[in-house]
């Protein structure tokens, strides 16, 4: 086998969005077809608003979460796919020169829809466990008439099924397409690079700047999971600070925990993927007598800038959902508090990341520092 | 002048543990072009690495001038090669992402040395050097390796089978470079191959043979090299 149990095991990344994604779908969009089935018997002073307000709650957290980790977790897999192939390209290119067809070869990259399916029943099992006490909270005021927690097997279908077979699908096409490379290329693991910036503006630029620049340039969705890294922690620290009083604790503190384990999540893998990916540069500059801090520092300082980016999107993001939430959603019910930008929230949770982002760059650099020399250059 | 004393290496523990290299002494001269000589597996490779600095032995010394690099620190042997190594490998281990300019850049501004241009002209690379390595031929490539080795003004070369990925026409023009900038620079060159042929360059041809060395051939030199 091509691509094997382990290497699915390797996207740990995508079973944990694919978790807290169907996570999050699971309470509100299950909360919402048992309350559906119960909107004639609402009939509680503020009932029949709050009811709506509910709903519509339920449906565009489920799709902005949904939606946006689902969105993060297919960028996350064809990141994956073409990376297996970059690093495997040697044995890939036998395999093509041997006579195996692209289909033949790529098939076997069904395997990463496991990965997918571990983390969506993992999510579904753990909203399931905790969907009683979702539906005590979401009622606490006793508006609507008490519920009870129902299975729904076309939601679990559409939730685990459905989304285990999409990427299971897309990761075999994804690598047909990116197995189209000819032979000799992916022999000789080649890669195209092209030069983007005229050649008067790089003359001059030394090479520990360049080398930032190409690092950075080179894996653009590394970018876009450091960004999206830096946008989880910014949105949901600072939303779960805010909201204290428009929901419960528990909901703040269930939406603080699953925007941490997504940031830490996906920082930890990208600024992995980063020391790894750029392995033999490190080895190479440490081999000429570049410092470790130059190696660190042009290796992994080009993502610096896309995390506060990341961040400051995160600050808006959550703003205007609150927001919208508020003036839109919660129009028709009672006692709903006026919502500002919370300046203190903002400024705690940026305090948080920047301590939480230099830690984990402290921690890859001294991954860095602990790169074998010999054995980066043998292999 | 490189002092090397009593150096030896093991790989591996217990029953599986390999000595590589079995106490070789050897004094290279300032200016030298040493070749070392062996057959695959004879542990050339190892013995370059450790008078480099890239490995540390497991007892003897290596000195340059007066300083021990077996008892530097890390820190410090980073340092070391910064100042004094240059390196070029068969496998030429050039930055795939960087133009042929940026990876000679990347030894030329180790030494603040501006004028890296003049070292990409040397070696005939002077209208590629806006290519990438992927777009330029094996020897073109050994050639950009050997522009980045030089642009860090070395002291010492040291080059691991440097024409071994190559063909002997493209191998004899990367070696006569490499021999052009020796006469104009007067870095001294240690040089690991199996190729007998590359030795007729040589000052001094030091053979090694299962982790000792058998015999050391001065060819323009009569000064005795091994202790």
């Amino acid at each position: 086998m091509i691509v094997g149990m382990k290497d699915a095991l390797k996207l740990i990344g995508i079973s944990v969005i694919a978790c807290c994604a169907v996570f999050v779908c699971t309470l509100f969009l299950n909360y919402n077809i048992d309350i559906a089935a119960m909107k004639n018997e609402i009939t509680a002073a503020g009932g029949v608003a709050m009811y709506n307000a509910v709903v519509s709650t339920g449906k565009v957290v489920a799709a902005v979460s949904g939606g946006c980790l689902a969105v993060t977790s297919v960028i996350m897999l064809l990141f994956y796919v073409k990376n297996y192939i970059d690093t495997h390209g040697k044995e890939l290119g036998i395999l093509k020169a041997l006579g195996y067809s692209d289909f033949n070869i790529a098939k076997h990259f069904w395997v990463f829809g496991l990965s997918v399916f571990v983390g969506c029943a993992l999510g579904y099992a753990a909203a399931f466990l905790y969907l009683p006490g979702f539906y005590e909270l979401q009622n606490a005021d006793r508006l609507f008439p008490e519920i009870k927690v129902q299975f729904h097997p076309a939601l679990a279908f559409i939730l685990i099924v459905v989304p285990a077979i999409s990427f299971a699908a897309l990761a075999v096409i994804y690598a047909c397409f990116r197995l189209k490379t000819p032979v000799l290329d992916l022999l000789k693991e080649k890669r195209e690079y092209k030069a983007k910036v005229s050649k008067n503006k790089t003359n001059d630029m030394p090479f520990l700047k360049e080398l930032t620049r190409s690092t950075v340039r080179g894996r653009k969705s590394l970018v876009f999971f450091i960004m999206f890294s830096a946008f989880c922690f910014s949105a949901m620290v600072q939303m779960s600070i805010s909201m204290k009083d428009l929901s419960s604790e528990t909901m703040a503190v269930m939406i603080m925990t699953i925007g941490l384990i997504l940031a830490f999540m996906t920082l930890f893998l990208s600024l992995s993927s980063v020391v790894k990916g750029n392995a033999k540069t490190i080895a190479m500059m440490r081999v000429f007598g570049y410092k470790h801090s130059d190696c660190s520092g042009a290796v992994l300082g080009g993502y610096r800038p896309f995390s506060y980016i990341g961040f400051a999107i995160g600050t808006i993001y959550q703003y205007a959902l609150l927001k919208i939430m508020v003036t839109v959603v919660f129009a028709d019910v009672e006692n709903i508090p006026e919502y500002s930008f919370d300046f203190k929230a903002c400024m705690i949770t940026l305090i948080l990341f920047i301590l939480t982002y230099e830690i984990a760059m402290y921690v890859c650099s001294r991954r860095i520092r602990k790169l074998p020399l010999k054995s980066v250059m043998l292999t | 002048m490189i002092a090397v004393s009593d150096i030896t290496k093991s790989y591996g523990a217990g029953g599986n543990r390999n000595q590589v290299l079995k106490g070789i002494s050897l004094q290279i001269a300032d200016g030298d072009l040493t070749v070392i000589l062996g057959a695959s597996g004879s542990g050339k490779s190892t013995f370059l690495n450790v008078i480099s600095g890239l490995e540390r032995p497991d007892s003897g010394s290596v000195l340059y001038g007066t300083s021990d690099i077996t008892k530097l620190s890390d820190g410090e042997l980073t340092q070391f090669r910064r100042d004094n190594i240059g390196f070029i490998f068969q496998q030429y281990y050039l930055l795939p992402n960087m133009t042929v300019e940026k990876n000679v850049r990347m030894g030329a501004d180790l030494a603040d040395n501006r004028e890296y241009a003049e070292i990409i002209t040397a070696v005939g690379l002077e209208d590629r050097s806006s290519k990438y390595p992927s777009e330029l031929s094996g020897g073109e490539q050994q050639r950009v390796s050997v522009a980045r080795a030089l642009a860090k003004k070395p002291k010492v070369l040291f080059l691991d089978e440097p024409t071994g990925a190559l063909d002997e026409q493209t191998g004899r023009q990367v070696l006569d470079y490499i021999c052009k900038l020796h006469k104009e620079y007067a870095f001294t060159i240690v040089m690991v191959t199996h190729n007998q042929n590359i030795a007729e360059m040589a000052n001094t041809v030091v053979k090694i043979n299962s982790g000792k060395i058998s015999e050391v051939l001065q060819t323009k030199s009569k000064r005795p090299l091994m202790r």
